[in-house]
């Protein structure tokens, strides 16, 4: 079928952080590019905040203000992470920064701008969770910079979330410098579709026509002398247009922000949905479905039925949700079948082949410790070549980015959205022929 | 902090919360006696809540233990009886995979000698309520059961009951407690006091509270199962018994309607088979002489029964293995016996020798006969204290909810909720199921649906941390099955935490600390087998719990 036939500069496979920052980085060049992607994946899912790099040299009662900004902290885990990619990647780390601005400022729809420090964001679990940045709607949250009492909002007749374990999350770091904290329910979806609505019904809800400016009003009948910020549970609409939070934040008179979201996630669909209006916008080709029978660079490869012939090839697949690794009694790469070589700890050791051993002897019985068996994924040089069982570079033109690069346990050392927007960055910039 | 709790005097203190301990407190309690239960962790934490949810006969018995199996029959039957809702029907496949049949002599003598022994069996069938076996031919046994490997040539089905073995557990120290027993989980008897070669009493402390306290007792029975080795030690007295461990895996939905038999590569007899909302495999069986509260399952526990199970059913490879877990059971020590051929009967030792006139330990014995097991030990305490009482009812007077199952249908339609939810609450509440639902009427928030992969409700949350002696948030495992779906706790441990906070009084520290825990015991089982789509949902697990949640 050679009508059908696409030839590109580049093939990004891949629709999450990592391929949509590599294709819109290849874009920006210039070169013609497809990005193939079968499903949302990890950033459809995500909560909100884009984790870049905390510290992990500071003590846990560091004030915010003495903690080290957002590029210092990834020089310190590159530092003492071996397997990390920001160590791999250590001596362009002077170049981590312009990835972040450029990915942010292309998704700056849903996205705020970062600042260089760690945005402090709640969680539903009464945790405050460091984030380079963070949805527009969450920014005003922040606890590094609310002065004043923080008002924590649930909603009246809904089990979904309890106000209360969210603000003991902002009275965990008030030494800290963050803010007093109050919390309250908001008598909002207590009839009974409302109380039974999960998140997606309810940000539905509030996009309906006057329902913010509604819900403003039974914000400000709460409102006490003193509250300086309204945080609210992560349902503040799908569509960044419908600007629900501008709304409530107009009608009641403070600002408002939403904490960040659990599954399932409000807050993923739009950041997912923001990529796909960015990807379109910047003329980037999308293509629905798997990849199959790829080969690599200048070969074809079929994606949802078209056949594609590309010069470049980055592999943005993403880990175990995106389904870029997999592991059917041994771990391997599921499009160009790439040996999964790269881990964290012990597995750091690229001498170490760890690919075949039973799943407990990869994970460590505290599940809080980093976990080599979830940070497992393919072997990249500095310049995001995946490489073979020999070490050496599969081609000169396929570049590997985000999730399906292993070693960091995105979990637990909390730099899943700062790798996706570094290595999507670099990688994009490397396969479109540009200076990386 | 160590606070004296008050010293109070029991005709019986029962150490240990599974089934055995649970049944005899109820007995005790039911026939008058004053009692104490003291469980050190939770209620069916042990081999309890681990073992392969059957009420069966104990066909493998039959040939060696004859009596083992009457007795499992027949006290299978009075299990339906007092608890009609928590039990279910699973119908066996027992596939012939030999030659075609009548090729040669050894063929048609395996299927001769199979349809004999199953037939045996039948003999015990109406005492349980069961159906007589049928022979199955080739066409019929692929027409049933598709996912069966070809070449196999016919089956004889065999009729088991399942059955929530936990909330059996559980049901069992409720009515205790209902009859008047103080029940105390989460409290370990420490030491046992002795005055002239008897044991007068218990020290105990208190897990969650660090209290301290101590039980005057007339008689002490030892239930504490696996644990008993480690008791007897600390306590100078001999529970001989062959610990043995047994593996199961959980698949992430039912993998058919048929319980498969299956042979294991070592020849041994194990099983996959639909059990609730999932399909388990079963069961390892090996020594065990390390300590019971360090566990874990072994890649290798994992190859066997993957591999037993895949011999017969090819299709499991590609399921989704959710959890592995496990238990010590307690059998009857012999020397130079293998695992399998152990007794499954049990046996009542008295320590009186010892110097510790007044202690009983119980060892041995199956899920199925626990009531005649109980009866029997309570029996024995009774002309102890050497005291006039009730007769023993636990046969025919029903365990919580068990007097009547009601209509899922009727209760979904009248209290507004899924049908299928209704379902899993009447099977798990049985006729209370209608109180369950009444908290739901009162307060329509109630009706959240906490968990879509067990069915848990709001209400039925609430009404356990109420009701249900629930101590900590990993309680709920074992009361209604929290976070051991395939969604592992996913968007359903945060909301069922806040509702037992709510109830219990929990502040945000405490709330944190037990979600903490409740998510850690998962880890631990999910470790020994991370593979194929489980492993992304590991890691939406940990980007939740551990990452947004600082967990």
């Amino acid at each position: 079928m050679p009508g059908l036939r696409i030839e590109c500069d580049v093939l990004v496979v891949g629709g999450g952080m990592a391929g949509a920052t590599a294709a819109l980085a290849a874009r920006e060049g210039g070169a013609r590019v497809v990005l193939a992607s079968k499903a949302p994946g990890s950033t459809g899912l995500s909560g909100g905040a884009v984790s870049v790099a905390q510290d992990p040299a500071c003590m846990p009662d560091t004030p915010f203000a003495a903690r080290s900004g957002v590029v210092e902290s990834a020089r310190r885990i590159a530092a003492t992470r071996p397997g990390h990619p920001y160590r791999l990647l250590r001596d362009r780390l002077d170049r981590l920064w312009n990835a972040i601005e450029f990915a942010t400022g292309q998704l700056s729809a849903v996205l705020a701008p970062p600042t260089g420090r760690n945005r402090w964001i709640l969680t539903p679990f009464g945790h405050a969770h460091p984030a380079a940045t963070c949805h527009r709607t969450m920014a005003a949250g922040d606890l590094a910079e609310v002065r004043g009492t923080l008002l924590v909002c649930g909603f009246e007749g809904h089990l979904g979330w309890d106000p209360g374990l969210v603000a003991s999350g902002a009275e965990r770091v008030r030494s800290l410098g963050g803010p007093a904290s109050r919390h309250v329910l908001l008598d909002m979806f207590r009839w009974e579709d409302g109380a039974l609505g999960r998140p997606f019904d309810l940000a539905r809800m509030l996009e309906a026509p006057g329902a913010a400016e509604e819900a403003g009003r039974v914000l400000r009948r709460v409102l006490a002398r003193g509250d300086a910020a309204a945080v609210l549970p992560p349902v503040l609409g799908i569509d960044p247009e419908g600007r629900v939070a501008d709304r409530i934040a107009a009608e009641a008179g403070i600002p408002v922000a939403e904490f960040l979201s659990d599954l399932p996630s409000v807050p993923g669909l739009r950041l997912h949905r923001a990529v796909e209006a960015r990807l379109a916008a910047a003329g980037v080709e999308v293509l629905r479905g798997e990849v199959r029978a790829g080969a690599g660079p200048d070969l074809p490869a079929t994606v949802g039925g078209r056949e594609v012939v590309a010069r470049s090839w980055v592999l943005a697949s993403g880990r175990f949700v995106g389904g870029g690794i997999e592991r059917r009694g041994e771990l391997r790469e599921g499009i160009l079948g790439l040996p999964v070589l790269a881990s964290e700890g012990p597995f750091a050791d690229p001498s170490i082949r760890f690919a075949t051993r039973p799943p407990a002897s990869l994970t460590l019985r505290d599940s809080r410790a980093p976990q080599p068996l979830l940070a497992a994924g393919l072997r990249v040089d500095d310049a995001l070549h995946p490489l073979d069982a020999e070490g050496r570079v599969l081609h000169p033109r396929v570049f590997a980015a985000g999730a399906v690069v292993g070693g960091h346990d995105p979990a637990s050392d909390g730099t899943g959205m700062g790798v996706a927007m570094f290595t999507g960055w670099l990688a994009g910039r490397s396969a479109a022929g540009r200076d990386a | 902090m160590a606070v004296p709790v008050r010293d109070r005097a029991y005709d019986v203190v029962v150490l240990g919360g599974g089934v055995n301990g649970a049944g005899v407190a109820r007995d005790c309690a039911m026939r008058g006696l004053s009692v104490l239960l003291l469980e050190k962790q939770d209620l069916a934490c042990g081999a309890s809540g681990a073992s392969s949810g059957m009420i069966h006969g104990g066909i493998r018995y039959m040939t060696s233990d004859r009596r083992v199996t009457e007795q499992a029959s027949r006290d299978a039957g009075y299990i339906r009886h007092i608890a009609p809702h928590l039990t279910f029907r699973i119908p066996f496949l027992l596939p012939f995979a030999t030659h075609e049949e009548g090729s040669r002599l050894l063929d048609r003598v395996t299927w001769y000698a199979t349809e004999v022994y199953v037939g045996t069996y039948d003999l015990f069938q109406p005492l349980k309520g069961g159906k007589p076996s049928t022979r199955l031919s080739a066409e019929e046994l692929y027409r049933v059961e598709p996912s069966l490997r070809p070449g196999l040539h016919g089956a004889v089905t065999l009729d088991e009951w399942g059955i929530d073995g936990q909330r059996l557990c559980v049901l069992n120290a409720l009515s205790a407690a209902e009859h008047g027993a103080e029940v105390r989980t989460w409290t370990e008897a420490t030491t046992l006091v002795r005055e002239g070669g008897r044991v007068v009493a218990v020290r105990f402390r208190d897990a969650v509270t660090g209290e301290h306290g101590e039980a005057r007792a007339g008689v002490v029975v030892n239930a504490t199962g696996g644990w008993s080795p480690r008791f007897g030690r600390a306590n100078g007295i001999q529970v001989p018994m062959r610990p043995g461990k047994g593996v199961h895996l959980s698949l992430d939905r039912r993998h058919g309607n048929y319980g498969i038999i299956c042979t294991a590569v070592d020849g041994r007899q194990m099983f996959l088979m639909p059990h609730e909302m999932e399909s388990i495999i079963g069961t390892t069986d090996d020594d065990f002489f390390g300590d019971p509260d360090d566990l874990d399952a072994t890649a290798d526990e994992v190859e066997y029964l993957i591999d037993g199970a895949a011999s017969l059913v090819p299709s499991v490879r590609d399921a989704r293995i959710t959890r592995a877990w496990w238990g010590v059971r307690t059998t009857l020590f012999e020397y130079g016996v293998e695992e399998d051929d152990l007794s499954r009967d049990h046996r009542i030792y008295d320590h009186a020798g010892e110097g510790s006139a007044g202690l009983l330990s119980f060892v041995g014995g199956k899920l199925a006969s626990f009531r005649a097991q109980s009866e029997e030990l309570t029996d024995r305490v009774v002309a102890m204290l050497g005291r006039a009482v009730l007769p023993c009812r636990t046969h025919e007077v029903p365990l919580p909810g068990g007097d009547e199952v009601p209509s899922p249908r009727e209760l979904a339609a009248r209290h507004g909720v899924p049908e299928a939810v209704a379902a899993r609450i009447v099977f798990r509440h049985g006729s209370l199921a209608r109180e369950v639902l009444r908290i739901a009427d009162d307060d329509p928030r109630m009706k959240l649906v906490v968990c879509r992969d067990e069915g848990i409700l709001a209400a039925e949350v609430a009404w356990i941390a109420r009701h249900e002696k629930v101590r900590r948030l990993q309680d709920l495992r074992r009361r209604c099955r929290l976070a051991l779906g395939g969604c592992g706790g996913l968007d359903c441990a945060r909301p069922a935490a806040q509702i037992a906070a709510r109830e219990l009084g929990w502040d945000a520290d405490r709330l944190r600390a037990e979600l903490s825990d409740l998510l850690e015991v998962g880890w631990r089982e999910r470790r020994p087998v991370l593979d194929g789509w489980q492993l992304a949902e590991e890691e939406l697990l940990r980007a939740v719990h551990r990452g947004l949640g600082g967990l």
